[in-house]
This record gives structure tokens, sequence and C-alpha cells, in this order.
């Protein structure tokens, strides 16, 4: 098979230059080993961690942080880009680029992201407002007590009659029957509270219409609270996403890891999986790597060294007494930095491949953790890296 | 470097894709009953569990599983150490023999269709374990294998696997197969076979399932020798032929997986290849593609839709996010018969949002779910491709 862009990894940096590549009219496929971090994520976009104007505090970044090179204009249009992207997918978003907005961990601390589901929109609640949490009997990844221990004005309200996990309730409020149920009974609590919090159970798909179902009968706003994995929340933003892609008419490839490549005058030719049976080749013009960085396994640490697993790219790691010396624990430890080194146009510093661009968190220096801005440098990234391989193709 | 189950990390990416997970409290998912649990197996400790045969096996855990761990393939692997333990109740040795049974059921086919619709051979069926609320699957007398066409000399030599379903369920359906690919220039032959083996794996009998992948394969191997590709049409078969056959039958099985083709896949290469060009025309139709669990895991395009990329009338919408609930001889038994049931509604229930006119999949037990949920035709993709080359 022959294609003019080949995208490997799909998270959120392969799956929105591909979205974005597909639509401008290339031929696109996307190669992906498994689901990505994105599906167990609460399906909110950060940005940048920052009590202030996330958009303005990019300047502070250090220089050689990706988004730097992006610059402050490419990062709202990547942001515009996604929320555009969304909406037309079926799974509106919300929030602006130049402030955070709040929304609360499943144990009850609040903390900032930039864009957030519309299901989250109520959760930037205001100082003095009261809540009404709704649990389900049972359920196993959300603890009501974390909330009403630290809202005293809040109250809780049990159903008693669902399954006891995220995956079975959602999939239960997909029903009917079942939703009338819920809805009958959440009727009936006379809710006086503020607003109502509910774990994010409400249905896989965009749970827009449910929310306005319960916000109708009981007169009172509706937000869901992201929960430990499995997670709704980001399963409809990777599912909806994906099914945005194949629509646009990008083939995918999933399941399975490359195993090798070939190579021709500096460019890579063809993308090989081997499996039992014949195995699968995958041609292409040009490539993205958007595999992400340890946890995606895109980057693998050995003992001594740090590898890249598809090309074999060589890997920049901060010097070991910098590694070594830091405080493992401490929220972005050095290792972070580690990542492909990229020219101004996201090809590989210290390869000889002229056909590659790179997005995502294995770009150097992303540093996602420390900054908490993963969803968005892969959102900027991949649609830079796409734009620099649309250029290329040129 | 193979994965383990030591490479979980316990990310959950399985349990969020487990259609049986979804509704049914009992199952603990593909992480506990896979990974999590295979640390209790080890140093032959006695901890397989009654709940490990309800995994369907339709695989998707192995499809998302972004650290290449095979959770359905150490479930699998526990079912089968379950029933060597604890032996073979009784719709395990049924299933595990459907081949001879549809054999038998198909040279009866107007007695043990009548049979199986009488009420005291499904209060047998029923003690048994199996379910009576739906109906058995018909068998047919005239067999693929009974009643075969004549092969034709053509631009290119194929044999075809049918497998239990076609042959002795649906033979005409697969007859159209043949003819179809016979009208396209290929020299189809339809060799003596047995069951592709997955349904005895499936029961927990492992050894059965060996004996006839290496009767199969000794038969195809020698097509293979002798210039034939192998096509198949059914899914599951083709996973069979692919995936287990090279380790339940040597080299041969690995000659068989190797030359296997998806009769679409098949059509694709001739044409890129341009022996072949298919002269369609628009069917104005809008379609709903089931797309079977063993299709969807072969992680590729799926290639009866590249055939009818360019033709702008047609509507298919290919639906891959549910198992239809059935995964053969899981279906048929009472004890799954709530799993099964829920995953059929939710299942049909997205194939019938875009208002179809027919709905489509590969796989024949797919359709006879399908079927038990909706009046809207239900038929095989050939049908479809059949009608645009009319």
């Amino acid at each position: 098979m022959k294609y003019d862009i080949v995208i490997i990894g799909g998270g959120m940096a392969g799956l929105v230059s591909s979205i974005y590549l597909s639509k401008k009219g290339y031929k696109t496929a996307l190669v992906s080993k498994g689901d990505p971090i994105c599906c167990i994520s609460s399906g909110c976009i950060d940005l940048l961690k920052t009590d202030d104007n996330p958009l303005e505090n990019i300047g502070n970044l250090p220089e050689v942080h990706p988004y730097r090179r992006a610059g402050k204009e490419n990062v709202k249009k990547s942001f515009v880009y996604f929320k555009e992207m969304m909406e037309e997918a079926g799974l509106p978003y919300y929030g602006e680029e130049e402030t955070n907005r709040t929304i609360f961990s499943p144990i009850a601390k609040k903390r900032e992201t930039a864009l957030v589901p519309m299901s989250m929109k109520e959760a930037d609640i205001r100082n003095g407002e009261s809540l009404h949490i709704i649990s389900f009997k049972g359920i196993k990844d959300f603890f009501p007590g974390y909330f009403t221990d630290k809202f005293s004005n809040s109250k809780c309200s049990v159903y008693n009659d669902a399954g006891k996990t995220t995956i079975s309730i959602a999939t239960q409020f997909d029903n009917s029957d079942f939703r009338e149920r819920f809805f009958n009974w959440i009727g009936d609590l006379n809710i006086s509270e503020d607003k109502i919090a509910v774990p994010a159970i409400l249905g896989t798909k965009n749970p827009e219409y449910i929310m306005a179902e319960i916000e109708s009968r009981t007169g009172k706003k509706i937000f869901e609270i992201p929960t430990l994995p499995p997670s709704i929340p980001g399963l409809r933003l990777f599912r909806t996403m994906k099914a945005h892609a194949v629509k646009h008419g990008v083939d995918l490839f999933w399941g399975d890891a490359i195993s090798e490549y070939k190579e021709d005058k500096n460019r890579i030719s063809s993308l090989i999986i081997n499996k039992p049976g014949r195995p699968t080749i995958i041609e292409g013009k040009s490539f993205i790597l958007a595999t992400g960085s340890f946890v995606s396994g895109g980057l693998f640490a050995e003992k001594t060294d740090v590898r890249e697993t598809v090309f074999n790219l060589p890997v920049s790691i901060p010097e070991e007494e910098e590694r070594l010396n830091s405080n493992f624990f401490n929220p972005g430890h050095p290792i972070g930095k580690a990542g492909i080194r990229t020219f101004e146009n996201y090809k590989p510093k210290d390869s000889k491949l002229e056909n590659l661009f790179i997005a995502g968190s294995i770009l150097e220096n992303s540093q996602i953790m420390k900054y908490q801005c993963g969803h968005g440098l892969a959102l900027v990234t991949g649609l830079e890296a796409a734009v620099n391989c649309e250029e290329y193709l040129k | 470097m193979k994965a383990t189950y030591e490479h979980c990390i316990r990310c959950t990416i399985c349990v969020e894709n487990c259609p049986v997970f979804k509704v049914n409290p009992d199952y603990p998912g593909p992480k506990q009953a896979g990974p999590d649990a295979m640390r209790f197996r080890i140093h032959s400790e006695d901890k397989v569990d009654k709940w490990i045969s309800l995994c369907t096996q339709c695989r998707r855990c192995e499809q998302v599983c972004p650290y290449d761990v095979k959770p359905a393939s150490l479930i699998l692997e526990s079912q089968i150490a379950y029933v060597k333990k604890n032996g073979a109740v009784p719709t395990q040795v049924m299933f595990s023999n459907f081949h001879f049974i549809s054999h038998l059921a198909s040279f009866f086919a107007p007695v043990a269709n009548f049979a199986t619709s009488l009420g005291i051979v499904k209060k047998m069926m029923k003690l048994i374990g199996l379910r009576d609320d739906i109906p058995f699957p018909k068998f047919s007398f005239n067999t693929m294998q009974r009643k075969k066409i004549k092969p034709v000399k053509g631009i290119r030599k194929a044999a075809f696997f049918h497998g239990c379903y076609l042959n002795a369920n649906a033979p005409d359906t697969g007859r159209n197969i043949v003819k179809l690919m016979q009208d396209l220039g290929v020299e189809i032959i339809v060799p003596e076979q047995v069951c592709c083996g997955l349904p005895a794996l499936g029961n927990g009998n492992e050894k059965k399932a060996s004996s006839f992948a290496r009767k199969n394969a000794a038969v195809f191997a020698e097509k293979v020798a002798e210039g034939y590709d192998i096509l198949y049409s059914c899914t599951s078969c083709g996973h069979s032929l692919i995936h287990s056959f090279p380790e339940q039958a040597g080299t041969q099985g690995k000659i068989v997986a190797d030359n296997s083709w998806n009769i679409y896949e098949y059509l694709e290469k001739l044409i890129e290849e341009e022996q072949i060009t298919l002269r369609q025309q628009d069917v104005k139709k809008t379609i709903s593609y089931h797309v079977p669990c063993h299709l969807k895991g072969t992680g590729k395009p799926y290639p009866f839709l590249n055939l009818f990329k360019t033709l702008p009338g047609i509507e298919i919408h290919a639906i891959d996010d549910n198992c239809c609930g059935f995964s053969g001889s899981y279906g048929f038994k009472k004890k799954n018969r709530d799993t099964t049931d829920k995953l059929g509604r939710i299942a049909v229930n997205a194939l019938l949002e875009p208002q179809p006119e027919v709905i489509i999949s590969d796989c024949g037990a797919c359709r006879m779910q399908i079927e038990n949920f909706t009046d809207v035709q239900v038929c095989d993709p050939v049908e479809i491709l059949r009608e645009s080359l009319k």
C-alpha cells in the first residue's frame, strides 16, 4: 500500500496530524501498535500549568521548549483548529487559551486545564457554590467521600440500581430504559444545592443530551468529574478523533508494532510489520514519528542509554550529573527532557533521513510532566509537523 | 523482544475495550483474567477460576494493548488448562466436535432441522446447557462439499477454505463466492477439508484443534506446492489459518499461513497487479457493515471497503466498535445468554442508527446473531459485490 504520508503513533499528535493532512487531500495512513494514553486521560486539553494566562506564559518557558519554537500564534491557531475539529466531529470542547479553568481530580483536588469537554464546563465552580454529588452503589473507581469531606456544604446521593465500574455504568447510560429510570430517580431527589456533580459515566458518547435532560428534570447545572482509569472522557476523546480520521479517509494500521523499515538514498521508503502470515508493508513518500515518550513506548530506557524504538534515532538526554542529582519524586524530573533533537522544520537533527518529521512528546525538551502540557503539546507539534511535511511534499 | 504478562503496566486500556466486561459483572476483565492472574498461575499454583470461560476470545484486548501483552492468548491458555483439570462439560464436548455434528446433521438435514425445532429436543438441548430460546442454525443437504462447482481454467489458481458454516449452513453463499471468483477469471477449487479448529480451541480441546489443523494443512500446503493460493471468507477461519496453524501444524501450517488471503484482499491484489478489472456499477443503497472482531484484529484497512471506494452512490457505514456477543459456540450456551443478548442489542442498535437497507457481515455467526434482533435484511458482503458486478 502506497501513501503520501505515513504517521506513526495513534495518540493526540498522530491523530490530529492525520486528520489535517487527509483533509488536505493527501493519502494518509496512521500506524499504531495499540490505543494511546489519551484514552485513560481526563479528556481535557492542558496548555500550560500556570495560575495566569497560559498562552502568554509560553514566553517564560525555556527557549528550547517546543512551544517556543512554534510561537504563541501557532499555539493559539492549533487550539482553535482543535475546537473547530471537535465541533465538527460531534464532541465539542470549551475554554480559552488565555485562561485556565479548573476541574476536579478524582480525589477532589482542583487542577487547571485549558479546554474541557462540555460535560466539564460547569466544573469551574465559584467560591461558596454548593455541590450535590451523585455516586453509584459499590462503584470501584470513584470515592464521593473525598468531596463531601472537602466541601462542607455538599451533599451526596447514591444510585443503587447500576453497575459497579465506570465502563459498565457508562454502557448502561447508552440505554434509554436505564436513562429513564435514572432521570426519574434524580428528578425525585429535589436537589437544592447549586450544582450537581457525577463521576464521568454519562454514556460512552457525547453526553450533552443526557446532561440536558438531567438539567431539565432538576433545574440544576451538572458536570462530570474524571475518574481513575478506565476514564470515559478520555475514551470519548480518542474514539471521536479516531472515527473522525477514518471519516476523512485516513487508513488505519492498528495493533502491531513496526518491525523494521526500508531506506532508499537517505529516505525511508516503507515500514514493515512482521506477524503471522505475510508481513504488512506500508510504503510512503514521507513519515511523521509521533510515538510519544517513555510511557507510550516511543522511547525506551536501557541501563545506560535511551533508545528510540522505531528508527533507532539518536536520543538526546540530560547529562548524568543533572539526572542523578535531582529528587526523583519531584514533578518534572530532568529525564523528561529526553527526546529527539530537531531542526526548525521538525526534521531530526542527528539523522540523515530526509523524509521524516517528529511530533509530540518525543521531541527533545518537551517535559510534559513538569509543565503539564501533554495534550496541548501534542496538538501544536502534531499540526506543525504536518504543515512542514506538507511543505516538503510540495 | 517478545512481551510477556510481566510487561503489563495495568493501564486498563484492554478493560476499556472488553465487550464482556461492559455487561457482565462476573467477569473481571482481560487485565485481571490475563496478566494479573498469570502471576498466580505459575509455580503450579492452582489458581484457574471458573469465570475464565466467560471470555469470548474476541481478541480486542490484544489489538489495543500498547505494550504488546496478549491478554486473550493468556486467557485461552488458562481456559484450556481449566478444561484439562476439571473435564469438559457437555456443551464443550459438543462444540469441540461440531465439525462431525454438522457433517451428520447436513446428511440428515430435513430430519435434523425438524428435530432441533421439536419441543422435546429443545428440552434435551437445554438440559445439556444449550439455549432453547434462539433458533439453531439450519443445515443444508447440498453442502459445498457435496455439490461442487466445476473449476474452469483461469489466470490464477486458488483453493477455497470455506469452513463449517458456509459448508453446512450457508452453502449457497459459499457457492456464490466460488462463482464470483470464477467469473473474475480465478480457477477456484474446493478441496476436502475439516473444521479450522477454532471451536475446539475455544472449548478447551487443544488436541482436537491441532489434529484439525494438521489435516487441513496437509491438504492445503500441497495445493500451494501445485501453485494455488488459499482463499477464505469466514474471518474466524482466516484467524485460525494465519495465527494458529503455524503453531499447530508446523512447516505445513506456516505455508498455509503465508499463502492465505481474505477474498477481498485477494481481489485488491489482483487489481493492483492489473490481472483483473472490476466493472462495477453503483449500488444505490445504505448499508451497515458489522465488522467481525477477527477482521478488526487483522489491523489493516478493511479490504471489502477498499473495493467500493470509487463508487459514489453506495453508502457503507463500517461499524467496528462492537462485538456482536455471539462468538461462535459461546452464544449457544445457556450460561452466556445474558451477556450475548446485551452485546447483541448494543451492536444491532449501532448498526441500525444509519437506517440501513441491508446489514452485511463476513462472519456467519455474527449474521445469525444480528438476525435475532432485527428484521432488516442481513447478508454476506459478497452479495453486495455481486450486485455491483451485474
